[in-house]
């Protein structure tokens, strides 16, 4: 036994490398369906859109990138999928330097479709009836953290003056409504590192505007402190926390489940991969402790 | 007087105008006058300017940059290369990031031209990914090689942790129905509250910087040696 576990504390970590890797690909292509237990911070996101008017406007605000994506992107395709089947209607902005603008377009056109504003292609093809400039838009990335936030209080349309495809904010109805924070009904920031704290102890602490974090699993304890303190109304902590929204969401609105079961990632499969290599991490710590100590009482011993 | 007391002035100035502007902000004192009074409208300039002072910021992390790793190639310094390869990426990027701003004298024209598409899209985004992915690989070896319970803090640790990780597993909990509940009462409780005083102290020390600096005790920033 105690050979056993010397071998395993031995062992070549090239083995644990190669079980991770395919503990991360088997269940992409092989989905699991894993269960997810539902947290309070989770459903309070899920309630809060099913509860608003239809017309009522959400900012969505992209404040990560391309390294954070698996996280973040379900995140934010459930959110607008949500929103738009709910008939809310979703004004999108990025405030992350390192492809905040990148992540935006491609994870709405992954929500609405292939939509292509300059050359007229303006209805959703995943929303028919849905359109860029009415139902949903994105005004593009702009640089200065807190002092932009701070400056779209006074004025959205000065720190925006074009959306993202250069045409001015005014000539679309839904940009052109949202001057202030006091036009939107909440904001949802999906968040990496620290952009997602300045949207509580800032616009929701200065505006009174309420705030939703969909915030990596690494910065999730410390947003917890936020969610507790009533800065944040809800809180999808990680991988673990898109996947659960994304199950609340398709058991409401099986046209979502539909698309996204035809992504080829998804938070549910994201899930999968990320509780088979807690397993093996967890197992692996158990091993190396089990193996330390068994190893300190025969130093003892002796 | 120029190199220090204006510039102490200054900063005195543009620091207090944004504290005052956000309690003249009162509903009350805009009764008369809703869009703003002298304090408030000064402090919203102040606040585009910071806007733009930031975007600059920007250039003088690029020009930094430049001058450090101009440096490290010049003395043939440790991983020279990469820092050839690094300045190569950001002259490139940047060329064809402003080429048709310039091409169309139209500066909000950065994102349009294909081939700085094609770097964003199939190298930066790719490489920013896999960055981040190898960190599955090392947190794995790392956990199984160095958190070991060496003495209690360490055990405490470890017992946190694979409260956390066994909370979330599907397998586990599956087995043992009443961890998730625990888990979040780790988070929300114990966790929320550790948090919440590493956030306050993080606070107050930054407003007591920013008072020290406000009021001209904390001269650094200026090139000013203690006691200058």
């Amino acid at each position: 036994m105690t050979d056993l576990f010397q071998r395993l504390m031995n062992m070549d970590k090239r083995w644990l490398y190669l079980l991770v890797g395919l503990a991360a690909v088997i269940p992409i292509l092989l989905p699991l369906n894993l269960p997810v237990n539902v947290a309070q911070s989770v459903q309070d996101l899920y309630d809060r859109v099913e509860s608003l008017p239809a017309g009522s406007i959400v900012l969505v605000s992209f404040d990560y990138g391309p390294s954070t994506g698996p996280e973040n992107d379900p995140m934010a395709d459930t959110f607008i999928r949500h929103c738009l089947a709910r008939d809310l209607k979703v004004i999108c902005i990025a405030l992350y330097p390192l492809g905040g603008v990148t992540e935006g377009l491609e994870e709405l056109r992954r929500a609405v479709g292939p939509i292509d504003p300059p050359n007229g292609v303006l209805e959703s093809s995943s929303f028919p009836g849905k359109f860029y400039g009415k139902d949903f838009v994105y005004l593009g990335y702009k640089d200065g953290g807190q002092a932009t936030m701070r400056q779209m209080g006074e004025n959205v349309h000065t720190v925006f003056p074009q959306e993202y495809f250069q045409a001015p904010v005014t000539q679309y109805e839904l940009s052109n409504q949202v001057q202030g924070y006091g036009d939107v009904t909440f904001v949802m920031s999906l968040a990496t590192g620290i952009i997602g704290e300045w949207w509580a102890n800032l616009v929701n602490a200065q505006y009174g505007t309420p705030v939703a974090v969909g915030c990596t699993a690494v910065s999730a304890p410390k947003y917890f402190a936020y969610y507790k303190a009533g800065q944040m109304f809800a809180l999808l902590p990680g991988l673990k926390g898109a996947a659960e929204y994304e199950y609340l969401v398709e058991q409401q609105h099986p046209r979502i489940a539909e698309a996204t079961a035809a992504d080829v990632y998804n938070a549910g499969k994201g899930w999968d991969v990320q509780s088979i290599v807690y397993s093996i991490i967890t197992l692996f710590i158990i091993i190396g402790n089990v193996g330390f100590l068994v190893e300190r009482r025969q130093q003892l011993r002796r | 007087m120029f190199k220090k007391r204006l510039p102490l002035l200054l900063t005195f100035i543009a620091g207090m105008l944004p504290i005052f502007s956000f309690f003249f902000r009162a509903p009350a004192l805009l009764e008369d006058d809703p869009t703003g009074n002298g304090v408030v409208q000064v402090s919203d300039t102040f606040e585009q300017w910071m806007v733009i002072l930031a975007a600059g910021a920007l250039l003088l992390g690029v020009v930094n940059v430049f001058q450090v790793n101009l440096k490290k190639i010049s003395n043939r310094g440790k991983g020279w290369p990469y820092a050839v390869v690094f300045l190569t990426a950001l002259i490139v990027t940047a060329v064809f990031g402003l080429w048709d701003a310039f091409a169309r004298a139209d500066i909000t024209a950065w994102y349009a031209h294909a081939a700085y598409q094609w770097i964003v899209e199939a190298g930066f985004k790719p490489l920013q990914a896999t960055m981040f992915s190898l960190l599955a690989f090392y947190v794995a070896s790392a956990a199984f090689r160095a958190f070991r319970v060496r003495n209690v803090e360490a055990g405490i640790l470890l017992a946190a942790a694979l409260l956390i990780m066994l909370g979330v597993n599907p397998y586990v909990v599956r087995a043992l129905p009443f961890l998730p509940d625990l888990t979040q009462w780790t988070l929300n409780i114990p966790n929320a509250a550790a948090q919440r005083g590493i956030i306050i102290g993080a606070a107050l020390g930054a407003a007591s910087m920013a008072l020290r600096i406000l009021i001209g005790i904390e001269r650094s920033y200026l090139g000013l040696q203690k006691g200058e």
